[in-house]
Formats: C-alpha cells, structure tokens, sequence
C-alpha cells in the first residue's frame, strides 16, 4: 500500500494532504485538516451531514475518494463563512431556530447556499426537495425550511457564494494538479 | 483489510487493461454511490478499486437521432441535458426521482444500471425508451438492448472484462409517462417504478413498452401487458387488462420499504394510472 500526496483547493487556499488509497474527502476534512463542519454521519450518504461543495456543487464527501478531488475546489461551511461575521443563510437559522442539536446544520447550510445561488427565490416545495438527502432529527423541517424562505428573501443572499457554472466540467475533468499529485 | 491500491485509468482503453490484468478481484466503480458505502462499512472489502472518473466516459452527445451518454456522466449532468428535450421524455422525471440532489451529483448512468432493486429507477425509464448499452472489452465494442444486459437480480451479461462504455437511448417523440411510488415525495426507494412509452395511430395503441422497476430481481418489461395494449384503443377495459398483466408479471420481494404483497397491488394502481395519463 502506498501512500499518495493530493493537491486541491480548500476554500482559498492549496492544501497536500498524504492519503492511504480510497480515503475520503470527508475523512480528510475532518481529520486531518480539522474542518470539523464537516460530520461523519452515516458514510452511505444518506444522511447529508458530511455535504460540501467540489467545484460548486454539493456533495456527499463520504461517497468521494479525495484521490479523485485532485485539482478541484472544494468549500465547506466554514471556508464559506465570511471573515467577519455570519452570511444571511447562517444568520436566518438562528433567527428562525433552524436547528437544536446542529449536526445537520453545516450540510443544510451548504445545501441551502448552494440552492439560493442557483434560484434566488425558490418556493418552499423546491427547497424541500433540494435538502431532502439532509437529514434533521431535531427540528423536524420546519424551522429550517423557514430559514432558507427568508435567506432567500434577505438582502445580500444571491450574491453570498459564487453560482456554479451549470454543466461545468464536474471531477470528470483532470485539473493540472492531479497529474502532479499522483507522481 | 486495507485498500492497497486505488486505480485512476485515463482512458477506456487503460481500463480494459487494468481489468484484464486484476481480474474479478478489481472493484470497478464509477461514482461510487453504491460501492462507498459497501466500502465504507467494510461489507466490501477489495484491495484494488478501479475508479472510472478520469477515464474519459462522460461525454453527452446528440448523434444520428440517438443520445448518446458516456457510462460515467453524473446523474446530475444527464438530468441537466434531459430537462427541456422533448425527444427525449421520461429521463429527467426519472432521474429527479433518483437520490438526492449531492447523490445525483456522483451517481452515474451507468452505475444506475447496476444498482439493486429498488433502486434503479433511471434503468426502468431508460428500459421504456428502448435503449442499448455498449460493451467495451479487449475484443472491441457490442451493443446489447438493454432488456438482455439484466440477467438476474446483479447478474448482467457483462463479460467479466468488459466495463460498460456508454448508454444509447433513441430520440423519438413516442408519448410517454414515467411514475415512481415512494413512502415520501422525494429522495425515497421506490415501492413501485413505472416508465410507459407507446404510439397511437388512429386511436390505436401500438409498440407499448411498459417497464418496472423494484418488483423483480432488476427492471424488466411486462411484455404480457405490452400485448394487451396492442391495436387497441386506450379505453377503461383494455387498460385494466394490461395493468392487471403487469401486476402477473411482478416478482416483488418484502423489504423494509413494502411488502411484496402491497407492491404487486401498487403495480396494477400505478400502470393504470399511467396508462389513464396517456389515453
């Protein structure tokens, strides 16, 4: 077994992590780069805890090899978490009490951002749709279905994270850093 | 045990090869939404996986009146093309019925065909579209109707150093309904997938393809059903027929999600009101 250094884009900055073969991102982000948003839930993803964006789109870093996020950006609910306070997503769950216990509350964030970026103003049903691969064992939805309707209608939301291209390239497409990371 | 290697061909070509040299001891996987967890419960254990990423299988092509979609391209991606193609109906319901919105973002189209029931949705609507899948070994390519690719439940006629290269679905205008029963709205196992195409010429049904999904060891066509529909007009009687036919067909099994028992009843329920929606 032989480890393997990868190269890829925390947020804004370039991290080399040294990983046994079939480690991931999750496992990654959680332990060795103590982004501890990051939550181990189920590892089937199922439970959307662990969700983070690769190249804009959400997610499940438990499913993902970090072999394969090798020249890709990734972000987490903290590498989106502005220098100086809170964006209106994180702000409208504690406005609306759209979490108790807060294990689901960095998937449902990075979900919900994710949402709102690609549709500004989504009805409630679409929003339900869109985090129904996040599980919240506390709130029972509500309170965090109404979070999201009033980031969406918060000043400042759509601008707060930078929209995916739709159709981008995906991780299909190596990036310069992977060849490298893998000599 | 440790995973000793995690291979990252970037060809088919290189794919081939690597197969041919591990064997059946390389666990090919695409995007990983089925094999991870396994892994990740150490219920799999391999020491080689062969990840399909980079390996150059994810185009999305409109070509000589067919759709042809690389073995690797994400469920996210097909939904993405499928969503405003009219010639291309059923896709998009179904894949938006598959997984969550993160999953759909690494699930494949060709990783849906070797999902066990009773996931496999998007296999049941791309059964009903009537679509082919290429088979890339050493020897070369061959296409194979999709129907006689399941063999049994995850049993395909995949040779052992074949790999799935890509999906070909015909673009047709054919009238189509695609319906999946779950227990929630979304993001749910299916008690019941049903994905119809037909034709109608003077009010007459004709090449009906009905095809289901989660009552039987993969997704199969109720050929038996097909038959009552044929020549015929869509009318109450002839529809009750074929949705009783199809029911008949169905080899459902209890699990967590339904009894065998409601989902054979919810066959009969949910073909009908497929059909209802066509006529």
């Amino acid at each position: 077994m032989t480890k393997r250094v990868v190269s890829f884009r925390l947020g804004d900055h370039e991290v080399d992590v040294l990983v046994s073969p079939l480690t991931t991102l999750q496992t990654v982000l959680r332990y060795q780069l103590g982004e501890t948003s990051v939550k181990e839930g189920c590892r089937q993803g199922g439970c959307g805890s662990c969700t983070v964006l690769v190249d804009g789109e959400p997610t499940p870093s438990c499913l993902l090899p970090v072999e394969d996020v090798a020249g890709h950006r990734v972000e987490t609910v903290a590498t989106m978490t502005p220098g100086d306070g809170l964006d209106p997503v994180q702000q409208a769950f504690i406005d609306h009490l759209g979490f108790q216990c807060g294990y689901c509350t960095p998937g449902m964030v990075v979900i919900a951002r994710a949402l709102l970026a690609r549709e500004p103003a989504p009805t409630r049903e679409r929003i339900a749709e869109a985090i129904s691969g996040n599980v919240c064992r506390c709130t029972g939805y509500e309170p965090i279905l109404d979070a999201i309707e009033a980031a969406a209608a918060s000043p400042g939301t759509a601008g707060a994270s930078a929209p995916a291209v739709r159709g981008s390239a995906g991780l299909a497409h190596e990036a310069a850093g992977a060849a490298e990371a893998t000599r | 045990m440790t995973v000793l290697e995690y291979l990252q061909p970037e060809s088919l070509d290189e794919a081939i090869a690597l197969l041919g040299r591990h064997g059946a001891d390389l666990l090919v996987m695409a995007g990983g939404t089925v094999a991870m967890p396994l892994v990740n419960e150490g219920i799999s254990l391999p020491e080689r996986v062969m990840g399909l990423r980079r390996a150059g299988l994810d185009h999305i092509a409109r070509r000589d009146g067919e759709l042809r979609i690389g073995a690797t391209a994400t469920l996210g991606r097909v939904l993405e093309a499928a969503i405003d193609a009219s010639d291309v109906p059923l896709l998009a319901d179904a894949i938006r019925s598959t997984g969550s919105w993160a999953v759909r973002n690494l699930g494949t189209i060709g990783g849906n065909l070797f999902t066990p029931p009773p996931g496999g949705d998007v296999a049941v609507a791309l059964l009903a579209l009537g679509a082919r899948v290429r088979l890339a070994g050493p020897g070369g390519e061959r296409d194979i109707a999709l129907e006689d690719f399941f063999t049994g439940y995850l049993a395909t006629a995949l040779a052992p150093d074949e790999l799935v290269a890509e999906v070909i679905v015909p673009l047709n205008a054919r009238r189509a309904a695609f319906r999946k029963l779950g227990r929630k709205a979304a993001n749910t196992p299916a008690v019941v997938t049903v994905a119809i195409t037909l034709r109608q010429d003077d009010g007459r049904t004709h090449d009906a393809r009905i095809a289901l999904g989660a009552v039987g060891p993969h997704p199969f066509r109720a050929t038996a059903a097909e038959a009552a529909l044929e020549g015929r007009a869509l009318d109450g009687a002839t529809i009750e027929a074929a949705a009783r036919a199809a029911a008949e067909a169905s080899r459902p099994v209890d699990d967590p999600i339904a009894s065998a028992w409601y989902r054979r009843r919810m066959v009969e329920v949910i073909v009908r009101r497929v059909l209802e929606s066509l006529a």
